[in-house]
């Protein structure tokens, strides 16, 4: 299933799908881009927070039920 | 001149940058973006041999490429006694010599792109540099790739995607290198020192096969 990734956009961080042509919602914070993604994600879905070079900061595993 | 190489003129872009740790994340983003536009990257660290003299390494690399990109943005020591690194203008001013001064016309086709930290912060530093656009990235990578992508638009590679989608997809490459290695067995902070041959082929990878 589409990973999420917690992207930097400007001077806040965006949550987008993997593949979307555009992010879901826009935050000024990462914690709060985190938390929305936690919300939106179905049991499938990775979370991936992305540094504010682009590079993997930290991995949040689909949850398995 | 005695050095005459023609091979991927047109398609190589010579990256003059610095290599240390703190500038890596940028290079990068140079990397990806001019393989994006279909561009191959060269730099004096694409292969390591110790029989090769660097400098001519660098000069091969200048007379192969077309395109180049110099990143002039540590004109300024961060601390005293901290010395100004000049490798990276003395390499600009091969580059321009030879877009100059070289006999084969071809050379007046050079295009250069000279990256700084602020704008126009290197005009006190260097003020003979008009001939070449000079284009801001703050040391921020998500400029960085809007600045390159632009400049690449400029000179005709229109058939890119704007920079959000761009930098949304080196994320998402980050993410699925990260994946990939992983599986391999490369611990996270490995994923983050692959050398640059390493990252190149990545990318060439993802590119052909993205998920």
């Amino acid at each position: 299933m589409a990973r999420i990734h917690i992207i930097k956009r400007g001077t806040g961080w965006a949550v987008k799908a993997e593949g979307a042509k555009r992010a879901k919602a826009l935050f000024p914070n990462k914690d709060s881009a985190l938390k929305s993604a936690q919300s939106l994600r179905k049991s499938g879905n990775d979370i991936v927070v992305h540094k504010a070079d682009g590079t993997v900061q930290k991995w949040e595993k689909a949850k398995v039920k | 001149m005695s050095i005459q190489r023609t091979a991927e003129f047109e398609t190589n872009v010579f990256i003059n940058c610095p290599f240390d740790d703190e500038f890596k994340p940028l290079l990068r983003i140079l990397l990806f973006v001019a393989r994006k536009v279909g561009l191959q990257p060269r730099i004096a660290s694409e292969k390591f041999n110790s029989a090769d003299i660097r400098l001519n390494k660098i000069l091969e690399i200048i007379l192969e490429s077309k395109y180049s990109i110099h990143d002039l943005s540590r004109n300024k020591s961060k601390k005293a006694k901290e010395t100004f690194r000049m490798n990276m203008p003395f390499e600009l001013g091969l580059d321009y010599g030879v877009f100059q001064f070289h006999d084969d016309v071809k050379y007046r086709n050079k295009t250069m792109l000279i990256l700084e930290d602020e704008a126009y912060s290197l005009k006190s530093a260097i003020s003979d540099i008009s001939f070449a656009d000079c284009k801001p990235h703050k040391n921020d990578a998500e400029q960085l790739v809007e600045e390159v992508r632009n400049w690449f638009v400029e000179n005709g590679f229109t058939d890119i995607q704007g920079p959000s989608m761009i930098w949304d997809e080196f994320n998402e490459f980050n993410a699925e290198l990260y994946n990939r290695k992983t599986k391999e067995g490369f611990k996270s902070n490995q994923v983050d020192r692959l050398s640059i041959p390493e990252y190149l082929e990545a990318i060439n990878d993802w590119l052909i096969n993205p998920l």
